[in-house]
């Protein structure tokens, strides 16, 4: 199976792609000129920080009781939550044969822990997140990956929550669906923005001051970036399960297919989707509101890429793009600043797909006529996921706030966070000489101007 | 004998166009830590080293480097590859499990790049004919012996270069033969070509650190390739060195910005740039013979002495723009020399360093290495730079350096955000885009 390798290979590249730089463009074009640093940066220490916890104690919190380590001994299982968190630590003794899923498994709790900074714009200690982001992984991020993928709680082992609804013996009769982490992803980090974004306050001036985004283009950049890496997020999710060598690659040749189309019809829908209620609400349709519809899209196909047929992921794409285009106005109503809309966005669109995994799995699904059962369970694993994400991120960001404080000075928040945190700012355009030839002037003459005019 | 293998066929090609990215990510980069007025030049700089040494290798480059060698392992045979015609045949694809064409295309790229590095070096400044004449000479005289050297093993039937096979130099993607090398060369150059005006007494700024982020970005997605792929296959030593090149990335970032923290109060963005681009060019030469915690180590120490070192310009007074001396002379110095203290023999290139009980041996063979292609890329590229500012005249005018590279060499500029918010300052006002005859974004205009 080289071809496996060589497709997970970079297929972990491209999530790193996601991450750095495109999250953080997407995120960047979207806040002030004063604070796109620091958005960035919230991005790129998230990608320094976790990307070394996971490699101490992250992947065998996660992992080390499922998968045995070189010498075949797997680690012991806490509660069905997580594993030991010190039977692989620092990859000792790590099957030198899985560094490629450790590698891909990184690059998700990474970008999950960048996601939530979508929250905080413009007003956050770069310290705080920098305590914030290794505790937040440790209690919410590595026991919900143990317990959807690793074969815990939220999985569909023996004794599982699934299994303790429905029974089966040995294992769950309705195992629950998560293809590509719509719990432990998107609900997870957007579950976080709302608890985050309720603890740190309002900026200073929401809902009153407009705050447009001050370079579209960014965005734009950014949710392309996205949606490229996305296809190793979700396609590079396969988990192949054959007993021989043929079946393997029947499973990656036909799966993988699939995957990738559901990725793309879904995305494409949702933009549309997002479009049509903000040209039906707003009687335009914005730059705007076409990335996040993409990335809306892409979240919710997340979890349901494996189990869909092309045309569910079509109406799952739509249902995921109008739901979230109402749902980022929610924030004003309820006034709570999720600054970047990670709440709409990753928490609704999150719902949407794990949710709708239940109505529209080709195996399973209500609409399908296989009743309602794994419809519950997806319902059951979303609220258990929901809660224990809220409960562990508020210890962590009241012990944040009690160690370090979350915010910065008023002054510093309303001068702009870039130049107060990191003693930058994004852009010097003032040298730019005035660019324009004309015919009766030549470039000597022109730049003798321009350098009057500068000096 | 072996034979294509289709994986490993299919990760050489993806990893290549990666390395490829690593181009417009690198012109990026570099592009925005310069001043506005000055980064398309930047820009073309890295785009023009990719065009000539592209051109250069597939002529006779890649056979200077990987040829049948001509005396002692110092330089291939330049007429075997020519034109790389003779592995069009399948006959050719003997002793590795992808097509020897495109580890030829893999490995002219890595030259691009390095060619690439250099011109950081002189931002600002230098004349755009003079860097291609530059870069083409360099190509041929400096990067390809180097290539030869640390790359092109021994094997049945063939020859390979000293370093790696005599003196036993552990280099797995370039911390020698590209950032060492490029470093050396940039500090020549700079020397040759002298510093900016108003070089330390006037802030030079980044004018748009939101490029920076995007370059780094994209320069850490195709390092995979460039060190991933340098395993020439899809196999688990291949995983070994993507999860290093992910471990160090992330330690230098944190290195680079711990230390500007502790010296200066801040934290900066282009500090977790230059920090990630250090430890990636640390764990280049180092990615196949650490361990992961052995990689954090490499990347932090990086980030650190790196973030040092980019200060010494200053003091010695050499202007080396975009720290390419600071950065991937120093980090490669870093790295190369980290195999000898931190190697282990369970990584895949299976070789053990001092503190794993391998002796000092290795640390040795590192330095020597290390040591022969800095003392020789500085030299050589001193003497080419020196020969093109003769002929050619390496830099601008001053008066057009003050004015601004970019529209005096390019006749363009890179932004026109006048008419964005209706916000303009100043006392004249620019005709509309319609009145005039022309617009500077019309070519024609300039002929």
């Amino acid at each position: 199976m080289d071809g496996y390798y060589t497709w997970m290979l970079v297929s972990a590249s491209l999530v790193l792609l996601m991450t750095t730089p495109g999250l953080a463009l997407f995120y960047g074009g979207m806040s002030r000129s004063t604070s796109v640093l620091n958005m960035m940066m919230m991005s790129l220490t998230a990608l320094g920080v976790v990307g070394i916890v996971y490699v101490l104690w992250g992947w065998s919190m996660s992992y080390a009781s499922s998968i045995p380590d070189a010498a075949g001994h797997t680690g012991a299982q806490i509660g069905m939550l997580f594993a030991n968190p010190f039977s692989q630590f620092g990859l000792e003794g790590t099957d030198a044969h899985d560094y490629v899923f450790v590698a891909f498994q990184l690059t998700f709790a990474v970008i999950t822990a960048a996601l939530v900074s979508g929250a905080l714009a413009d007003r956050v200690r770069l310290s705080a997140w920098l305590v914030f982001l290794p505790i937040w992984v440790t209690l919410s991020y590595f026991p919900l990956a143990h317990m959807v993928w690793g074969g815990g709680f939220l999985s569909g082992v023996e004794n599982g929550l699934a299994e303790l609804v429905f029974g089966g013996g040995g294992g769950a009769a309705v195992a629950p669906i998560d293809y590509a982490g719509g719990t432990v992803v998107h609900i997870n980090a957007g579950v976080a923005g709302l608890v985050l974004a309720v603890l740190v306050g309002k900026r200073l001036g929401f809902g009153r001051e407009p705050v447009k985004p001050h370079n579209l283009t960014l965005t734009m950049i950014g949710a392309g970036l996205l949606w490229f890496g996305w296809f190793g997020f979700n396609v590079g999710s396969i988990v192949l399960t054959g007993a021989t060598e043929q079946a393997k690659v029947d499973q990656f040749l036909t799966e993988t297919g699939l995957v990738w189309v559901n990725t793309t019809v879904a995305t494409c829908a949702a933009m549309l989707g997002w479009l049509l209620v903000e040209h039906l609400r707003d009687g335009k349709a914005t730059s705007l509101g076409a990335a996040s519809g993409v990335v809306a899209g892409l979240v919710a196909v997340t979890p349901a890429c494996g189990a869909l047929s092309p045309l569910g992921a079509i109406v799952l794409g739509a249902a995921a793009g109008v739901l979230c285009a109402l749902a980022v106005g929610l924030k004003y109503r309820f006034g709570y600043d999720d600054s970047l809309d990670v709440v709409g966005v990753h928490l609704v669109g999150g719902l949407v797909g794990t949710v709708g995994v239940g109505f529209l799995a080709t195996s399973g699904g209500l609409l399908y006529g296989d009743g309602l059962r794994q419809l519950v369970v997806q319902l059951l694993v979303a609220l258990f996921a929901m809660t224990w994400s809220a409960v562990a991120t508020l210890l962590v960001g009241l012990l944040v706030r009690v160690l370090v404080g979350w915010r910065i000075d008023e002054e510093a928040e309303v001068d702009g966070i870039d130049f107060a945190e990191h003693g930058e700012t994004a852009y010097d355009l003032t040298a730019t000489p005035t660019g324009r030839l004309t015919r009766n002037v030549g470039v000597t003459q022109l730049t003798g101007a321009s350098r009057d005019r500068n000096t | 004998m072996t034979h294509v293998d289709a994986g490993d066929t299919a990760w050489l090609l993806t990893a290549a166009a990666l390395v490829l990215l690593m181009a417009p990510g690198l012109a990026l980069f570099y592009g925005g830590m310069v001043r506005s007025k000055a980064v398309l030049n930047m820009m073309m700089m890295t785009v023009g080293a990719l065009a000539v040494i592209l051109v250069v290798w597939v002529l006779f480059g890649y056979s200077l480097a990987f040829g049948d060698d001509l005396a002692g392992g110092l330089l291939g045979n330049p007429l075997q590859y020519a034109g790389l015609q003779s592995l069009l045949s399948s006959q050719a694809d003997s002793w590795l499990t992808v097509p020897v064409i495109l580890f030829a295309a893999f490995q002219g790229l890595f030259a691009v790049i390095t060619g690439a590095l250099v011109s950081g070096a002189v931002a600002d400044r230098a004349r755009f004919g003079a860097w291609l004449v530059f870069i083409a000479a360099w190509a041929v005289l400096v990067y390809a012996p180097v290539a030869h050297w640390v790359f092109d093993l021994d094997r049945d039937g063939h020859s390979g270069g000293w370093l790696v096979n005599k003196v036993g130099l552990v280099d797995f993607a370039g911390g020698t033969a590209v950032e060492i090398c490029s470093g050396a060369s940039a500090l020549a150059l700079a020397l040759v070509v002298g510093t900016r005006v108003g070089f330390g007494k006037d802030p030079m700024r980044p004018h748009n650190l939101t490029l920076v982020m995007l370059g780094a970005g994209l320069l850490w997605f195709g390092w995979f390739g460039f060190n991933a792929g340098s395993a020439l296959g899809a196999n688990h030593s291949a995983a070994v060195v993507f999860v290093t090149t992910l471990c160090a990335g992330a330690a230098g970032s944190l290195g680079w910005l711990a230390l500007e923290r502790v010296r200066d109060g801040h934290a900066t963005t282009l500090g977790a740039a230059s920090g990630m681009v250090a430890g990636l060019v640390a764990i280049t030469p180092s990615c196949g013979s650490v361990s992961p915690l052995g990689a954090l180590v490499v990347g932090a120490a990086a980030g650190v002495v790196c973030a040092l070192a980019v200060g010494l310009k200053y003091r010695w007074g050499y202007d080396d723009s975009l720290d390419v001396v600071g950065v991937h002379l120093v980090g490669g110095l870093v790295g190369t020399l980290a195999i000898g203290l931190l190697a282990t023999a369970a990584a895949p290139t299976g070789v053990d360093g001092l503190f794993y009980g391998g002796g000092a041996g290795q640390l040795g063979r590192q330095a020597v290495g290390a040591g022969v292609v800095l003392v020789y890329a500085f030299t050589v590229s001193l003497l080419i730079a020196r020969a093109v500012d003769r002929l050619m005249a390496f830099r601008v005018d001053e008066e057009h350096e003050i004015t601004g590279i970019d529209l005096v060499i390019h006749a363009e500029t890179a932004y026109d955000l006048h008419g964005a918010s209706g916000a303009r300052t100043g006392d004249f006002t620019l005709p509309k885009a319609t009145e005039g005859p022309f617009r500077a974004t019309d070519r024609r205009s300039i002929d």
